[in-house]
């Protein structure tokens, strides 16, 4: 069954629509239309007029030099950053419009090894992106049972994250954007500091998430670095994003 | 809970905090002893009527100073990006953050008046106190809009602590936390009346150690509510703008 947010009801109340379109907007999977971003400051474009469609149940590589976009890519997705131009959609869900609902169904993995709390534990760090993620109690200890086990970490439940291996915090973090049973989880360059069993994890989320229609779009800044095989792939190059 | 728990976590950090509360009680009461002035008969009054200034001093710190640091650390720490992108969303979750500090100013606040009564015979008027916590959850009522509005700031313009302090000086100074209002000078003290601080401090006051009000309580509850109510829309509004234009820029998460 799917996970459901404290305010559902009133959400879905507020989209009513006809059930045809309904449906049929909600089999589009993550779209992309003419998403431009300039950096005014540095008179660059960072994203020029991308498009991009992946269909649900399906995983799509991106891949780039340092500073092609790639990162700017997901941020906008993610709703971080708004394009100048252009429309960013998940099963019909508008990024911009449809904010609240949108972002609860996107789970995000950020470059680097930031966004975790030094002193919290892993469960907390479970917990709390549970409870930011509005999941009632009960799915929220599901969740949290689920990724305990997807990614090895039932040992390290009570220990605090800067006690860990980096390793073992890319474990957490690639948890957390898992954790809400997402349907697209954005990886920007996961694998960092994984070792043979995390990329194995990795790989098995991926394909758990895609057996149950989700969507996975994958960074990297080459192919060598993929360690894994693409349903889509693309190259980044200064902003424009080519199918490959 | 979340910053609960860190906070927890630094285990000498409540005690070290409330040994502050009784040192600054202790420097007032020496100070107070030097106080001999028409508006206050004895030292002991002076000394009560600080008193209740350096718990809305603390809180003020603490919910203004302690929000900037903790959105600060966010920021560095790449956690505010997760709060960002989660469904609670930027607004609520920053709102969220002004609880904690809040809640740890009430705590305070009652050690800081429990140490004065114990240790320095402050006498508090005990048939009203019951009547001063629902005060004092409003008056952190009064703290969150400018709690929201620092952090907006904070988030556009990535730093505001000079300005924090600069600006909890000055309401320390014209809302008279330690020295009455009616000692300012004309030119200034309308400054007094057009922020929630004055009526706040005057209630609690009243409440606490029976300081006389100006006016009637009724009137000075509604004028603190007031401030509330106007305060809080635009606070909210404040920080939506402040977050929005961090999207258009690319600079929600930077630091």
């Amino acid at each position: 069954m799917p996970l459901r947010l404290r305010h559902d009801k009133a959400i879905d109340a507020q989209e009513r629509e006809p059930p045809s379109a309904s449906a049929r907007r909600a089999d589009q999977g993550l779209v992309l239309e003419g998403v431009s971003k300039n950096w005014v400051d540095q008179r660059r474009t960072a994203l020029h007029e991308v498009g991009l469609a992946v269909g649900r149940g399906s995983t799509a590589a991106v891949v780039g030099a340092n500073g092609s976009g790639k990162t700017t890519l997901l941020r906008v997705i993610v709703g971080m950053i708004r394009p100048d131009g252009g429309t960013v959609s998940l099963n019909g869900r508008d990024s911009a419009r449809d904010g609240k609902r949108y972002r609860s169904k996107i789970g995000y993995l950020s470059a680097g090894n930031a966004g975790l709390f030094a002193r919290l534990s892993v469960g907390r760090h479970l917990a709390y992106s549970a409870s930011i993620a509005l999941l009632s109690k009960d799915d929220a200890q599901q969740c949290i049972d689920r990724v305990l086990d997807a990614f090895a970490l039932r040992d390290l439940a009570s220990r605090r994250v800067d006690r860990l291996s980096l390793g073992q915090r890319q474990r957490v973090r690639t948890a957390l954007a898992f954790l809400h049973e997402p349907e697209l989880v954005l990886l920007d360059e996961p694998h960092n500091s994984l070792d043979e069993h995390g990329v194995l994890l990795l790989r098995e989320a991926v394909g758990d998430l895609t057996a149950r229609g989700g969507i996975a779009l994958w960074c990297a800044p080459a192919h060598s670095d993929l360690e894994a095989s693409f349903d889509r792939s693309f190259v980044m190059r200064a902003g424009r994003l080519e199918q490959l | 809970m979340r910053d609960l728990l860190i906070f927890f976590s630094y285990r000498g950090r409540l005690p070290s905090q409330l040994i502050g509360v009784a040192a600054t009680v202790t420097l007032f009461y020496y100070v107070s002893r030097l106080v001999k002035t028409p508006e206050f008969p004895t030292p002991q009054d002076y000394f009560a009527f600080a008193l209740i200034g350096i718990v809305v001093i603390r809180a003020l710190a603490l919910s203004f100073g302690g929000l900037v640091g903790t959105v600060r650390q966010e920021l560095v720490a790449g956690t505010f990006e997760r709060m960002a992108t989660s469904p609670l969303g930027p607004i609520f979750g920053t709102a969220a953050m002004t609880l904690f500090p809040l809640t740890l100013s009430l705590f305070l606040g009652m050690a800081t008046i429990g140490f004065a009564v114990v240790a320095f015979d402050v006498s508090l008027e005990w048939a009203t106190v019951p009547l001063a916590l629902p005060v004092a959850l409003l008056a952190a009522m009064t703290l969150v809009p400018f709690s929201l509005m620092i952090t907006a700031a904070v988030i556009a313009f990535k730093q505001a602590g000079a300005a924090v302090r600069l600006f909890t000086v000055i309401i320390t100074v014209v809302s008279g936390f330690l020295f009455p209002v009616s000692l300012l000078p004309g030119s200034i003290r309308w400054a007094s009346d057009v922020q929630p601080f004055t009526p706040v401090i005057e209630l609690l006051r009243h409440l606490l150690i029976g300081t006389p009000l100006q006016g009637p309580v009724i009137i000075t509850l509604i004028k603190v509510l007031a401030f509330v109510v106007v305060l809080l829309p635009l606070a909210l509004y404040l920080l939506r703008a402040s977050i929005e234009w961090g999207r258009r820029r690319a600079t929600l998460i930077e630091y």
